[in-house]
C-alpha cells in the first residue's frame, strides 16, 4: 500500500476521524485507523462499534493495499509535520513508513484482518433525505440540547427523526424539556428513528466550510450521513420514543411576545439569585402589560426585573432558569413568544414569525 | 435455550482471542431455534456485520456440537438496556385477564368491516360493568341471547362519554358473532337524516326505507339530534313501525329521554320507551377505579393503586375524560421517567382541571345563578320561600359546593341562609332531582358554561 498526499489534507482527515478511535481497551484494534487503497480509491476508517467514520481522501498517487495504524499516534505525528509538505505513507506487512521531506518514521501497524467489517446501508430499501448542511447543523444544535444522557432511558439519549403529516422533523427530550424542529416539508417517505446524540455530535464536528449538502439515509437499524468526502454510519437506538406531539401544549391561555435578548438578560440576573434554589425563577404576567422575572434567595436577597409586553391575562409560572436560557439561546428571532397556562402545563417557547422550532419546558412546582 | 447458548459461547471462547470474544460475543443471546432457523440477538448492526462476516462458521459448528440443527443463521438487533431497577410495584395480572386482553387485541386487530357501521373494537368483554350501568348491561345481555323479544325497542340514555355507543356497538358485535348472517345496521341519527335528504334530492325518497326493511336489527345512535327534522322523524317512525311489527330488534341511544327532546312526536316518544328506558349514570368512585384498572391491563402498563384512586377521585365529568386524563398521565410518566404516583405527588400533573376549569369567586357564581333565573342577587339571598327563588338558591348552593368546593358554612353565608344544615338539605335535594330531572341537568350545565365561559 502506498499513498501520497499533502500534509493539510491528511492532517485534517486524521484529526476528524481519530476522535472516535479511543478508549476500547477490550479490542485494541479499535484504536487504529484502517487505511485502505482499493482501485486507487483511498479510504480512512475508524469505528467504535456504535458508529464509524469513513473519509474518502483524495490523493495524488497511490498503490492498492490495506493496513491499520494507531490513529492518535498517526494523527499527532502528521499534524506536527510542516505544512505544505507532501507525505508518503507506505506499508510492508505491518511496518508502516511515513516520510515527508527530511522527516521519516516507522510505525508498527497491525494486519487489517482483525479490523471489524462495517455494516452497510442497503441502498434499495433505504429512505433518503437531502438538505442544506448549514440548516442541518443549526437544527441539530437547537434540538440536541434537550437530549438526555441518562443511559437507563436509552430512547431519550438520541434525537428522534420522524415524519408527521409529510414533514420531516427532529425532536429530543430529557423529561424536563422538549425540542422539535421541522426540517423538510412535503417529504414522501416516512421515518421514525432515534439517532444517538453522540453520533450526531460527530456529524456536526465533521462539517467544514466547503460542504453544502448532507444526505441522510435510513435502514432498519442503521443511519448514514454523507457530507463531502465523509461518510458517517451509526447504529440507531432500538427503543420507542414517546409520542411527543401530545406533549406540546395546544391550549396555553397566557401568551406574551418578548424581546429575546432582554428576556435573556433579566433571566441571567434572576439566575444569580436562584442558585441556592436550584435555579428556580418565577415568570409572572400582570395586567396591564408587565412581564416580570423574579427570584428569591433567602440568604442573599431577591431580584425582580420587569419587561414591557402586551399582557391580556395575569398568571405566573416557576421554571428552571438554566433551561430558559438554553431555550433563548436556541431561538433565533428578535421577538419570541412565551406562553404558559394558569393550570399546570408545559411552557411553550417559539419564534414569533417562524413556526419551525418548538421548545417546551416543564414548569417547576411552586 | 439459555443454557445451550452458554455452552456454545464457552466453546467459541476457547477458539478465539479473549479480546475478540468479549467484544463480539459478550451481549449476544439465542432468541430462537425454531425450524432449525437460528436467530441470534446482538447489540447493534455493527455486530451483525462482523459476526456474519467473520464468525458464522464458528457459530454454526459450535451450535451443531451442542446438538442443534442449523439451516441458516440470522441476527436480530436487540438492545439490552441496562435499566436501573426501579422500585415499581408490579402486580402480575391474573392469567385470565391477560388472556382476555389477548383475545380482545387479536379480535380488534382483525378488523372486518361488513359495512354495517359497527366497529369491532367495542365488545362486551372490554366494557367495564359497575353499579352505574349494570341494569343496562343485563338488558343488553338479554337482547344478545334473544333479540327482538323482551327489550324491544331498547332505549339507552345518559350523558356524553358514559359508554352508550360502546354498549350498543357491543350488542351489535355480539349478535353478529352468534349469527354471522344476522343483518345489522348501526348509524348515528345524523347520518340517517343526511342519507335521507340525499335520497330525497336524488328522487329516491320513497325507496329510502327499503334498505331498512331487510334488517334484523337497527341501531340508532345520538337520537337527540333528530330535533327539528320532522320529515326524517316521520321516515324513522315508519321504519320503526315496520321493523317492530316484524319483531326485529331496534336499539336507540340518546342523551335524554325522548319526551325531553323538543319537537319529538308524542307517538314516537312513547313507542321508543315501550320496553322501558335504561340509563347509564356517572360512575361512582369504585366504578372509576375498576375502569382505570381494566384500561391499565389492556394497555399492559403498571400503575400504582394510589395513582388510580387519585385520578378516579379527581375526574368527575365522564368516562371519556377519565380515560383521557389517564393516558395523559401515562405519557408524562413515560417521558419523565417517574412513576404516575411520583408525578402526582410532585405536582407535575393537575388532573382536576378538567372538572374544575378556571377559578371563579363565590360572589360571581351566585350572581350568575341569580341572573340565569332572572332574579336579583339580593332576592336569591333573601329569606323568600317562593318556589322559583328557593330553587335557584338551592342550585347556587349545589354549584358552590361542587364547583368551588366551599364548606357548607361558607355557602350558608354566601346565599343568605341560616345554617349549614339548610345548605346540606338543599344540595341533597338538587342531587336527587338531577337523577330524574333532565331540565335541571341542562340548566346546571348552562349555568356552569356561563360561570366559566
Amino acid at each position: 500500500m502506498k499513498i501520497k498526499v499533502t500534509q493539510e489534507k491528511l492532517s485534517k482527515a486524521l484529526n476528524n476521524i481519530s476522535r472516535i478511535a479511543v478508549g476500547k481497551v477490550t479490542l485494541p484494534i479499535l484504536n487504529n485507523v484502517l487505511i485502505r487503497v482499493d482501485n486507487k480509491k483511498v479510504s480512512l476508517i475508524t469505528t467504535n462499534l456504535d458508529m464509524a467514520i469513513i473519509d474518502f481522501l483524495p490523493v495524488s498517487s497511490s498503490e492498492d493495499g490495506v493496513v491499520t495504524v494507531p490513529a492518535k499516534l498517526l494523527a499527532e505525528f502528521v499534524s506536527n509535520l510542516p505544512k505544505g509538505e507532501t507525505i508518503e505513507i507506505s506499508s510492508k506487512d505491518t511496518k508502516v513508513t511515513i516520510t515527508a521531506g527530511k522527516y521519516s518514521s516507522v510505525i508498527n501497524g497491525t494486519l487489517a484482518d482483525d479490523f471489524p467489517e462495517l455494516p452497510e446501508i442497503n441502498e434499495k430499501n433505504a429512505i433518503i433525505y437531502k438538505m442544506g448542511i448549514d440548516e442541518f447543523k443549526t437544527s441539530v444544535n437547537q434540538v440536541s440540547i434537550a437530549s438526555s444522557n441518562d443511559l437507563s432511558r436509552p430512547a431519550l439519549t438520541g434525537v428522534y427523526f420522524n415524519t408527521n403529516k409529510n414533514t420531516l422533523a427532529i425532536a429530543a427530550t430529557d423529561g424536563y424539556r422538549l425540542t422539535e424542529k421541522k426540517l423538510i416539508e412535503k417529504v414522501e417517505s416516512e421515518v421514525a428513528a432515534i439517532v444517538p446524540s453522540s453520533s450526531l455530535q460527530e456529524v456536526l464536528r465533521s462539517i467544514n466550510d466547503e460542504m453544502e449538502e448532507i444526505e441522510i439515509s435510513f435502514n432498519d437499524d442503521l443511519v448514514r450521513f454523507r457530507l463531502g468526502e465523509i461518510e458517517i454510519i451509526s447504529k440507531l437506538i432500538d427503543a420507542s420514543f414517546p409520542d411527543y406531539q401530545r406533549l406540546i401544549p395546544k391550549d396555553n391561555n397566557i401568551s406574551v411576545a418578548l424581546n429575546r435578548e432582554e428576556l435573556s438578560r433579566v433571566t441571567k440576573l434572576a439566575a444569580l439569585f436562584a442558585r441556592s434554589v436550584g435555579g428556580s425563577i418565577i415568570c409572572e404576567t400582570t395586567t396591564p402589560d408587565t412581564f416580570s422575572v423574579k427570584s428569591i434567595a433567602n440568604e442573599f436577597g431577591e431580584n425582580d426585573s420587569k419587561l414591557e409586553a402586551k399582557v391580556d391575562k395575569a398568571g405566573k409560572v416557576n421554571l428552571n432558569s438554566r433551561f430558559l436560557l438554553d431555550a433563548l439561546n436556541a431561538l433565533e428571532e428578535t421577538e419570541i413568544n412565551f406562553s404558559f397556562s394558569d393550570h399546570v402545563a408545559p411552557i411553550l417557547l417559539t419564534n414569533k414569525k417562524s413556526d419551525k422550532y418548538t421548545h417546551i419546558i416543564m414548569p417547576l412546582s411552586s | 435455550m439459555y443454557d445451550v447458548w452458554q455452552n456454545v459461547l464457552a466453546e467459541i471462547e476457547q477458539q478465539i482471542s479473549a479480546a475478540n470474544f468479549s467484544t463480539w460475543f459478550q451481549d449476544t443471546s439465542l432468541i430462537s431455534t425454531d425450524n432449525n432457523r437460528i436467530i441470534i440477538g446482538v447489540k447493534n448492526s455493527f455486530y451483525v456485520k462482523q459476526l456474519r462476516a467473520r464468525y458464522l462458521d464458528l457459530i454454526s459448528t459450535a451450535l451443531r456440537n451442542n446438538n442443534i440443527k442449523v439451516e441458516n443463521i440470522d441476527f436480530e438487533v436487540q438492545s439490552i438496556p441496562k435499566l436501573k431497577s426501579r422500585s415499581r410495584e408490579i402486580v402480575k395480572s391474573p392469567k385470565q385477564i391477560t388472556e382476555r386482553i389477548k383475545t380482545i387485541k387479536t379480535r380488534a386487530s382483525s378488523t372486518e368491516n361488513h359495512n354495517n357501521g359497527l366497529n369491532n373494537k367495542y365488545t362486551l368483554d372490554n366494557f367495564v360493568i359497575g353499579s352505574n350501568n349494570e341494569l343496562a348491561v343485563a338488558a343488553a345481555k338479554s337482547i344478545i341471547a334473544s333479540p327482538g323479544t323482551r327489550y324491544n325497542p331498547f332505549f339507552l340514555y345518559g350523558g356524553p362519554g358514559l359508554g352508550k355507543t360502546h354498549l350498543v356497538q357491543a350488542i351489535g358485535n355480539e349478535l353478529i358473532k352468534n349469527n354471522p348472517d344476522y343483518k345489522i345496521f348501526y348509524t348515528p341519527i345524523s347520518h340517517f337524516y343526511s342519507d335521507f335528504i340525499d335520497a330525497i334530492q336524488s328522487g329516491k325518497g320513497k325507496d329510502f326505507n327499503r334498505k331498512f326493511q331487510k334488517l334484523d336489527c337497527l341501531i340508532i345512535d345520538d337520537f337527540q339530534f333528530i330535533v327539528n327534522k320532522e320529515k326524517s322523524q316521520e321516515e324513522f317512525f315508519n321504519i320503526f313501525n315496520d321493523l317492530y311489527q316484524l319483531n326485529k330488534q331496534i336499539i336507540v341511544t340518546s342523551d335524554r329521554l325522548p319526551s325531553q327532546i323538543k319537537t319529538v312526536d308524542e307517538r314516537l316518544a312513547s313507542r321508543l320507551t315501550w320496553a322501558g328506558a335504561f340509563d347509564l349514570q356517572l360512575p361512582k368512585f369504585e366504578d372509576k377505579c375498576a375502569i382505570l384498572r381494566a384500561k391499565a391491563e389492556l394497555m399492559g402498563v403498571d400503575i400504582e393503586p394510589e395513582a388510580i384512586e387519585y385520578i378516579a377521585e379527581n375526574v368527575n365529568t365522564n368516562i371519556r375524560d377519565l380515560e383521557g386524563e389517564f393516558s395523559t398521565i401515562l405519557l408524562m410518566s413515560e417521558v419523565r421517567g417517574l412513576t404516575p404516583l411520583e408525578l402526582i405527588k410532585n405536582g407535575s400533573v393537575n388532573v382536576s382541571r378538567a372538572s374544575k376549569l378556571r377559578p371563579v369567586s363565590s360572589k360571581q357564581a351566585v350572581e350568575k345563578v341569580a341572573k340565569y333565573y332572572n332574579l336579583a342577587t339580593k332576592d336569591l339571598q333573601s329569606k323568600s320561600r317562593v318556589s322559583n327563588i328557593k330553587n335557584a338558591r338551592q342550585v347556587a348552593m349545589y354549584i358552590l359546593s361542587k364547583e368551588l368546593n366551599l364548606s357548607t358554612n361558607k355557602i350558608a353565608s354566601e346565599v343568605g341562609v341560616k345554617d349549614h344544615t339548610t345548605v346540606m338539605h338543599g344540595i341533597k335535594k338538587i342531587e336527587k332531582d338531577l337523577k330524574l330531572n333532565f331540565a335541571l341537568r341542562d340548566q346546571i350545565e348552562e349555568i356552569k358554561e356561563k360561570i366559566y365561559g
